[in-house]
């Protein structure tokens, strides 16, 4: 099976072909990766040996591996011919849920409604393991709505914010 | 020796307090908050009392409810450890008013201490050099505050004058952000300690964090075990340690030692502590606070010297005499300790929390590892996200960061996002490495994205894909796992093969 991985700018055309073999960038290597728990991953790559947190969501796998973590997208050849067609998949208009990361206590909410925000701009204070947390815009846009009050307590995955 | 000891913390502290106890044959006594049950300190103790529902308020920071578990165990001794109580004067008085040891300072000591401005007074009549900043008392108001600014200079800091660890410190640039600074360090100061107030102190730029190590004894004796170097801070608060220090040389860690024991004798101060100082680039240095208790990063001394400073601390408190002269104290090899926090370093270091699934920690020659945690334990959001210190002894820096580089690959936690990856790249950093560093290192020009090696990339692109893949395959087919003796992917790829 063809599949074309993305990393940042860089995107490697991986093959996974019969009896262990990959075939990545048409060089082939014979490889084995075994799960050792639901995250970790053991790869031998010939005979060298990685070790690898993986996580995955919808649309991309993040892999921690000697310490980096590298944000990945897959795709195989009918989802890369879609994307191409679509011109891309990357989300960079849209509603955005900023959530709780964690339970916690809102501080502050330096925002207003209909307020235009930058990536990076601080949107809401929560308090949480006896430290200030500043939970920032991910893109440029506009406060939608705010869901809580300062003071409020907030549960995890509890809606925040929302941007536009 | 005492019979029972009380311990009145939590997490890796108290974990590390109840080993010493049970090598000097002493029993133990844990307290726990609802949510602690199941933690390790619960679990190791001779005995354990539960204090109260989850927020420290209403638990650990309950000196009467601790004190009632010293009564009802017989407990003849209470350690603190840091943080919670471990600088309330008033906890140590009303310790001793019921008849049960303080391991710690006198509470005048604390107090001298405790309240920042005014153990700055204290020492500086001692002739100990401070920074400059707000004398005298604490607790000034705002609009005092904002008026005595333009004296000492921007940048400055606010700072908690109940506080450590960074919480309710503020750097300020200008007059404009004072304001904003004050309502926000005094919340945070507020929330942490109870106590609101603040005060301010001059920014010294290009400062190294350098601290000394103190024994003191009840029959007058003080001697310092050499210094730690805690320059690698973020948001004021410290993530890696070690000790000897880079910048120091023994002229120079005599002169700091000899004027760390002077500001202790000020307070005529017993049990362990540590003289915090500012070290400017042109080896200048000031006092910045005295800790009048165990630090969290207590493990490098005890590994450069070879004193273990819980059970001196235990010694001390039952009025026993040092077993060591300063002569004595001789700093061997060097060691770094790396805290381990459950943050995300990968989204500004966002606290984590959940069940800890999986944890593979990392031993062999020279590591230790003080923590709390063990697989299955839940991190909550209700204390500090601190969950362990890996500590790596080396006989020279470039072994102990080279070790410490190998340890933390072989640390795994999985359940909750740790720092490990911070730390992973701070060891490969020619910078740290160098030893070439100040207080500001880490928030001004340290990145964790430099150079990623391209072979690296690659494999993690081979990786991703392969899970991708038996994601993509297990989604539409029921796969019996486990029961082959080949790997799942090759068990795929046949798999594969027999669908063609």
């Amino acid at each position: 099976m063809k599949y074309a991985t993305t990393i940042g700018e860089r995107t490697y055309l991986i093959e996974i072909n019969r009896d262990g073999e990959v075939t990545i960038d048409g060089e082939t290597f014979s490889i084995d990766l075994q799960p050792i728990d639901a995250v970790t991953y053991s790869l031998l790559l010939g005979h060298a040996s990685h070790e690898a947190l993986v996580e995955a969501n919808e649309h991309e796998l993040a892999v921690l591996l000697h310490g980096r973590m590298y944000t990945v997208q897959v795709l195989d050849e009918r989802e890369r011919r879609l994307a191409q067609r679509s011109g891309g998949l990357a989300a960079t208009t849209g509603e955005i849920m900023i959530k709780s990361p964690m339970p916690g206590l809102i501080v502050a909410v330096p925002v207003s409604e209909g307020q235009a925000v930058k990536k990076g701009q601080t949107v809401v204070v929560l308090e949480s393991m006896k430290m200030e947390n500043e939970l920032k815009a991910p893109r440029d846009g506009m406060v939608a709505a705010i869901k809580i009050v300062p003071r409020q307590s907030v549960e995890q995955h509890q809606p925040l914010v929302v941007l536009t | 020796m005492f019979k029972k000891v009380l311990i009145a913390n939590r997490g890796e502290i108290a974990v590390r307090i109840l080993r010493a106890c049970h090598e000097l044959g002493i029993q133990t006594v844990a307290v726990y908050s609802e949510v602690d049950r199941n933690a390790l300190h619960v679990r190791y103790a001779h005995e354990a009392y539960c204090i109260g529902p989850a927020p420290s308020r209403e638990s650990y920071l309950r000196a009467d409810r601790i004190l009632d578990v010293a009564k009802q165990s017989g407990a003849d001794a209470i350690h603190p450890g840091y943080g919670f109580l471990a600088e309330r004067e008033d906890f140590a008085q009303a310790c001793e008013d019921a008849g049960v040891a303080f391991i710690g300072p006198k509470p005048s000591a604390i107090a001298a201490m405790g309240d920042k401005a005014v153990a700055r007074a204290t020492v500086q009549k001692a002739g100990v050099p401070v920074v400059p900043g707000t004398e005298g008392e604490g607790g000034l108001h705002d609009d005092e505050i904002i008026s005595i600014a333009p004296t000492i200079g921007f940048p400055l800091l606010i700072k908690a004058t109940a506080g450590g660890g960074g919480k309710g410190m503020r750097r300020v640039e200008d007059m404009t952000q004072l304001p904003g600074a004050l309502t926000s360090a005094r919340r945070e100061a507020e929330s942490a300690f109870g106590d609101g107030a603040v005060y301010l102190e001059k920014l010294v730029q290009g400062a190294r964090h350098i601290e000394i190590q103190l024994l003191a004894d009840t029959h007058g004796n003080v001697i310092h075990l050499g210094e730690r170097e805690c320059s690698i801070q973020r948001r004021h608060q410290k993530i890696i340690e070690e000790s000897p220090s880079p910048a120091i040389d023994a002229e120079l860690r005599e002169k700091m030692g000899a004027v760390a024991v002077k500001a202790a004798q000020a307070v005529d101060y017993h049990n362990a502590g540590t003289i915090e100082f500012l070290l400017d680039k042109d080896k200048n240095f000031f006092f910045l606070e005295m800790n009048t208790r165990l630090q969290v990063e207590h493990p490098i001394t005890e590994i450069v010297t070879g004193v273990d400073i819980v059970k001196e601390q235990i010694r001390i408190a039952r009025g026993r005499p040092l077993r060591w002269k300063q002569r004595s104290i001789k700093q061997r090899g060097w060691a770094i300790e790396c805290r381990i926090t459950a943050e995300d370093p990968f989204n500004n270091f966002m606290p984590s929390t959940g069940k800890i699934t999986r944890l593979d920690r990392p031993t062999g020659p020279g590591v230790r590892i003080d923590s709390g945690l063990y697989e299955g334990f839940e991190i909550t959001p209700y204390y500090d996200s601190l969950i362990g210190k890996l500590i790596c002894w080396g006989e020279s820096r470039a072994e102990a960061i080279l070790r410490m580089r190998r340890a933390l690959d072989e640390y795994r936690i999985v359940g909750v996002k740790t720092n490990i990856p911070f730390h992973q790249a701070m060891m490969s950093s020619h910078r740290f490495f160098a030893g070439s560093f100040d207080t500001t290192f880490v928030e001004e020009r340290f990145s964790m994205e430099e150079d990623t090696p391209p072979e690296q990339e690659r494999i993690a692109a081979v990786i991703a894909t392969l899970v991708a893949h038996q994601r993509g395959q297990q989604a539409t087919q029921v796969v019996r796992r486990n029961e082959r003796d080949t790997s799942n992917w090759k068990w795929i790829a046949r798999w594969e093969r027999l669908q063609r």
